[in-house]
């Protein structure tokens, strides 16, 4: 009571009109801030509204990103013929090689698809792809994330599987109209099915998060894995086509103190320092999941 | 001491932004300040009337936009630093520069662990030391900023 009757005899009169004060403007948007960041983890209902506001961005994007592009194409005029005769004198060998694989491959191709009709199996089409740009890496130095340049009007949804010429980058973990986010396999937040090339052996692998490498976590240390071998993948989780390099594993800890083996990979595909890579935007045709269909066609995070 | 047209402010922080989107990579991505932060902080500090926390909040989203981030972290972290720079920014009128440059890199470091603390909520591990860089640098650039001539505090000779 005492209280009221002292505001009434001196009414506060700010010297300078501010509007609200800054502790109230604090409360109001930090609560604000945090049921936003409450929708956006849990809820997932601010897509459609990132989607909108990220095209409207774009046109800024494209300019902050002009000065990159105008030095890359000022610096492809001035590359010396040594260079071209050179990068040429290695495509050239390259498409030979590729070539004669390819020679091999419609042979190969017309006995599997002779001896799965004999089986009465389903085709396997082969993925459409589609050829992206890299646009710019992460924002965030501690996430292992790109932006391409194609989005959903190309016809890319998230979960698709990433490659280049070497083996798989990552995943399409968010789209855009114009663009899109690919993790990369070397992100913490991603996992990928693998298997070991030699011997077929199933595992999962990790992105490590750090110094651009993977690890294979959960096998014992009696487990058949030597350095220098491949991981592919291995097709069972219905995003990535099957047979695709994953990873080369680089070093491998035993230690008798821990039930599990210490395997770490490295990235076949050129993770860090492709420009171009390709999204594999058609279904793959895959036997119907034993589990519920819901599940299997989430993307993995 | 003249408080800066809304032009200015307004072109500022674009060009802040459009500096922000620059396509970094690699080191210059460990060490990129945080412009957007450093020119919400100059305007609070120098024109507090026409800057408010709901200006720091609004850039705060629109870096969450850019960036892919969780809708909101930027905009909290960036209004925790613009709500301390606004309450003390009578105060920071008076100090002298290295005083300034005191203060704006604790903002710095403040929205930095603000934003820190909401990535650790969100299920991050906690990142290298390396994660504290852009307030090195982004000091740094304050200072190279404030030498150049534009000063934050009205009590020398510019208008």
């Amino acid at each position: 009571m005492i209280r009221r009757v002292t505001v009434q005899q001196h009414p506060p009169q700010a010297f300078f009109v501010r509007g609200p004060s800054p502790f109230a403007r604090l409360i109001f948007f930090s609560a604000l801030s945090i049921v936003l960041m409450a929708v956006d983890s849990r809820l997932h209902y601010l897509n459609e509204v990132r989607q909108g506001f990220a095209t409207l961005l774009y046109p800024l994007e494209l300019v902050a990103s002009a000065p990159v592009r105008i030095y890359r194409h000022v610096n492809s005029y001035f590359v010396d013929q040594k260079t071209l005769t050179q990068e040429n004198a290695r495509l050239t060998t390259f498409a030979m090689n590729q070539a004669l694989d390819l020679q091999r491959l419609t042979n190969t191709e017309a006995e599997n698809a002779h001896l799965r009709s004999l089986f009465e199996a389903r085709q396997k089409l082969k993925p459409s792809t589609e050829l992206a740009e890299i646009l710019h890496t992460g924002r965030d130095p501690f996430v292992h994330k790109v932006e391409v340049n194609i989005g959903t009007q190309q016809g890319v949804a998230p979960g698709q599987a990433v490659v280049d010429g070497f083996g798989v980058i990552g995943q399409v973990t968010r789209v855009y109209p114009f663009t899109s986010e690919v993790t990369l396999i070397t992100d913490k937040s991603l996992v990928i099915p693998v298997q070991v090339a030699r011997n077929g052996l199933r595992a999962i692998a990790f992105g490590h998060g750090r110094d651009n490498t993977l690890y294979v976590p959960y096998l014992p240390t009696s487990v058949d894995i030597k350095e220098g071998d491949k991981l592919m993948t291995s097709g069972i989780d219905n995003t990535y086509p099957e047979g695709l390099t994953v990873a080369v594993v680089t070093r491998i800890e035993r230690d008798p103190n821990s039930p599990f083996a210490h395997i770490i990979c490295t990235p076949a595909a050129g993770t860090d320092r492709r420009r171009q890579v390709l999204i594999i935007t058609g279904s793959l045709i895959t036997p119907p999941s034993p589990i519920t269909k819901k599940a299997s066609h989430a993307p993995r995070q | 001491m003249r408080p800066g047209s809304s032009l200015e402010i307004y072109g500022s922080l674009l060009l802040g932004l459009l500096l922000y989107l620059l396509p970094w990579a690699g080191v210059g991505l460990t060490f990129r300040p945080d412009f957007v932060l450093l020119v919400l902080l100059y305007w609070l500090i120098r024109a507090p009337y026409s800057c408010n926390v709901g200006m720091a909040w609004m850039m705060g989203i629109v870096i969450d936009l850019a960036d892919g981030s969780l809708f909101g972290q930027h905009a909290l972290a960036y209004i925790v630093a613009a709500f301390l720079a606004l309450m003390y920014q009578r105060r920071v009128t008076l100090f002298n520069r290295l005083q300034q440059a005191g203060f704006v890199f604790a903002l710095l470091i403040i929205a930095q662990i603000v934003l820190l603390i909401v990535k650790l909520f969100g299920g991050d591990q906690p990142s290298a030391w390396t994660y504290f860089l852009p307030s090195v640098t982004g000091i740094m650039l304050w200072q190279l900023v404030i030498y150049s001539k534009i000063k934050v505090s009205g009590d020398e000779n510019r208008g």
